[in-house]
């Protein structure tokens, strides 16, 4: 019966009521489009980073990341070569070599890390090839060694499509090699700081000049990014003696911007929570007084403290638990939506462009947050009613019977 | 059995002391009907508020039965009026969002009393009060006269040892005053429940068959008839 009368009283003024209502629905709504967007935002700075550069785990002998040496190369190369071949876990993967060797042209020199890779395997792995002025990814060249450069470092030695750039660098023995590649297309990622370091060289080119057998890096694409970390487990339990890590840990600036991302989610969230909290109690608190006569009433006739109490509590519980399915619903609708078509950003693209977003943002939301929202505006709601609640006991039947309305 | 024993009732309003009760002593046996009348500001409600738990003397006791309710513990006494004490007040008796026949079952919702015994009740008091056709109105489809009508309804479902009504008439025509006085009356004889009002009616006044007058906080004279 409490629950029935508290539910009636709601209609009682109903523009209130749906006042309410739609103040937590967009509560929950503006909440879990904040989510989204952001986590949707983040997903795309990471999955642009890993797919184009980073790929899901790099393998590399213990010492080579701390030192850079040309003779760290990877010890069991044809073991893990074979393991990883076989795993259904894994999409594709190509093998590196990578040394530190300074460039040099007509306009200007530089440090630049020269990768040495084999085309079709790195298309596997990484979409550089898509990122080409030319979509020249080593197919054509003449008899001269070919290198493709960063827009950056093409820009920064002036070395146009077809210059000839000279690399020199410490070979497996130790010697001084100086060699000469033709520069046959510009590539340009979104991010400036791995452009800036990086340029690419045909495999059997760099393998011949530095006198190397074994290889510095296996770059690993996975079917499935969700299984990055117990693949590596795996590996790392399979090769103890190599070091194996995945995107997180080669690039942990992308989580760093996620860590960020999510403390100020939540600070937005607490924002909303507060807005709507305020609204709550405003609305459950003149709900109370104007009904004082009404309510030391029933505490004259012999309804007890607790029960007028539970009675408006349950009173923003039904107003929570009709705003709750409605936020969610609105918000599932529109995130579902967009998650397919996007958000198109395209007027604001090319600022976005540069600190690695895409001008269509998909927004993504992980279901635990449809419940963690949900719960959290809910309870808001029941706390906010406390206040109000705890009004309405205080009253005095024998005052609020005197008093006139 | 009510057993007043001298109520005092001082107000603090400002610096002012207001000494609405002064040392009231009253007894009231089961099966009165009675009339508690006065000049405005004389103390009528103050006496009733007191006799049903509302307010609590200055000074004095009032048993109810054996009951010193004065000693009652707040969530003890509102228990203690779901039982025990019936009311009817001048307005806002009746929860709005309820039917007619919701509200005169409410207290015995309350008091756990199960769905026959409350259906049964319902119907036989609504039905005492004329209201038969009525049961599934709500408060703001009713009159005045019907509004108290049901507030009288419910105030006896709750099988109460008393009821107190406050100036139950005070909001009606003399017509539908007239009636309700005579639907109370003739519960007082069935039900053998006791009334206690206030009134400023004459014609009210003539109905009961006890009258107490106050002034100023005083008994000034008490006639049975
Ligand atoms: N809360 C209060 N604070 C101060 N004085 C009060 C308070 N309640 C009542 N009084 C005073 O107590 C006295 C008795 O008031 P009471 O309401 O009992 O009179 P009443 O006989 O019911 O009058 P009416 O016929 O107008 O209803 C009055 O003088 C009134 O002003
Ligand atoms: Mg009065």
């Amino acid at each position: 019966m409490i629950i029935k009368i508290a539910f009636k009283n709601i209609w009682r003024n109903s523009l209130r009521s749906w006042t309410v209502i739609i103040a937590i629905t967009l509560g929950i709504f503006g909440g879990l489009a904040v989510i989204s967007t952001a986590t949707g935002l983040s997903k795309m700075r990471q999955n642009n980073a890993i797919e184009t550069y980073i790929s899901h785990l790099q393998i590399h002998d213990t010492n080579f990341l701390q030192f850079s040496r040309i003779n760290d190369t990877i010890p069991q190369k044809a073991e893990l070569i074979s393991y990883l071949n076989s795993s259904k876990l894994v999409n594709g993967l190509s093998k590196r070599i990578k040394t530190e060797s300074f460039i040099q042209s007509a306009g200007g020199t530089s440090g630049v890390i020269l990768n040495g890779i084999s085309p079709d395997n790195e298309k596997n792995v990484t979409r550089i090839y898509q990122k080409l002025n030319h979509g020249n990814y080593f197919q054509k060249h003449k008899r001269k060694p070919p290198i493709i450069l960063s827009q950056i470092l093409s820009t920064k030695l002036n070395a146009k499509i077809n210059t000839t750039v000279q690399c020199s660098f410490v070979n497996s023995y130790g010697e001084s090699v100086v060699c000469v590649f033709k520069v046959i297309d510009i590539f340009q990622t979104n991010n400036s700081l791995y452009d800036e370091v990086n340029a690419f060289v045909k495999m059997e080119d760099l393998k011949a000049y530095a006198k190397l057998k074994g290889i510095h890096e296996i770059a690993v694409k996975l079917e499935d990014e969700s299984n990055v970390e117990t693949f590596r487990n795996e590996l790392i339990s399979k090769f103890p003696n190599h070091q194996i890590d995945s995107w997180r840990g080669i690039a942990p600036e992308l989580g760093y911007a996620d860590k960020m991302m999510n403390l100020i989610l939540i600070i937005f969230l607490i924002i909303i929570m507060l807005a709507l909290a305020f609204g709550i109690i405003n609305t459950m608190l003149m709900a109370v007084l104007e009904r004082k006569k009404e309510l030391g009433m029933l505490l004259s006739i012999g309804m007890n403290k607790k029960k007028v109490f539970g009675m408006i509590i349950w009173e923003s519980v039904f107003l929570a638990l009709l705003s709750g399915p409605l936020g969610l619903l609105c918000s599932y609708i529109a995130i579902t939506t967009f998650a397919k078509k996007g958000i198109d950003l395209s007027f604001a693209a090319s600022g976005l462009r540069s600190v690695g977003i895409e001008s269509t943002i998909y927004p993504y939301v992980e279901n635990r947050f449809y419940y963690i929202i949900s719960i959290l505006v809910i309870l808001t709601a029941i706390l906010s009613s406390l206040y109000p609640a705890i009004k309405a006991l205080k009253l005095n039947p024998s005052e609020t019977l005197r008093t006139a309305n | 059995m009510i057993t007043i024993k001298n109520i005092r009732k001082t107000y603090q309003s400002g610096d002012i002391e207001v000494q609405a009760l002064q040392d009231i002593s009253l007894t009231i046996k089961p099966g009165e009907f009675t009339a508690i009348v006065g000049p405005s500001g004389s103390g009528k409600t103050t006496l009733l508020n007191i006799i049903g738990g509302l307010d609590s003397p200055t000074k004095g006791s009032v048993k109810i039965n054996e009951t010193d309710i004065t000693q009652l513990p707040e969530n003890e006494l509102i228990d203690f009026r779901l039982h025990h004490i019936g009311f009817i007040f001048q307005s806002y008796n009746l929860i709005p969002v309820l039917t007619a026949k919701e509200n005169v079952e409410f207290l015995m919702l309350l008091q756990k009393k199960n769905e026959q015994a409350r259906n049964e009740r319902t119907l036989k008091l609504l039905k005492a009060v004329g209201l038969e056709d009525q049961i599934h109105k709500r408060p703001n489809e009713m009159s005045g006269g019907q509004q108290q009508r049901v507030a009288v309804a419910r105030a006896l479902a709750s099988k109460p040892s008393f009821i107190l009504a406050d100036e139950p008439t005070a909001n009606l025509d003399s017509k539908s005053s007239e009636n309700l006085l005579n639907i109370m009356q003739r519960l007082n004889r069935e039900e053998k429940t006791t009334f206690i009002f206030s009134t400023h009616d004459q014609r009210v006044i003539d109905k009961a068959n006890r009258i107490i007058t106050i002034e100023d906080g005083k008994i000034i004279s008490d006639t049975s008839q």
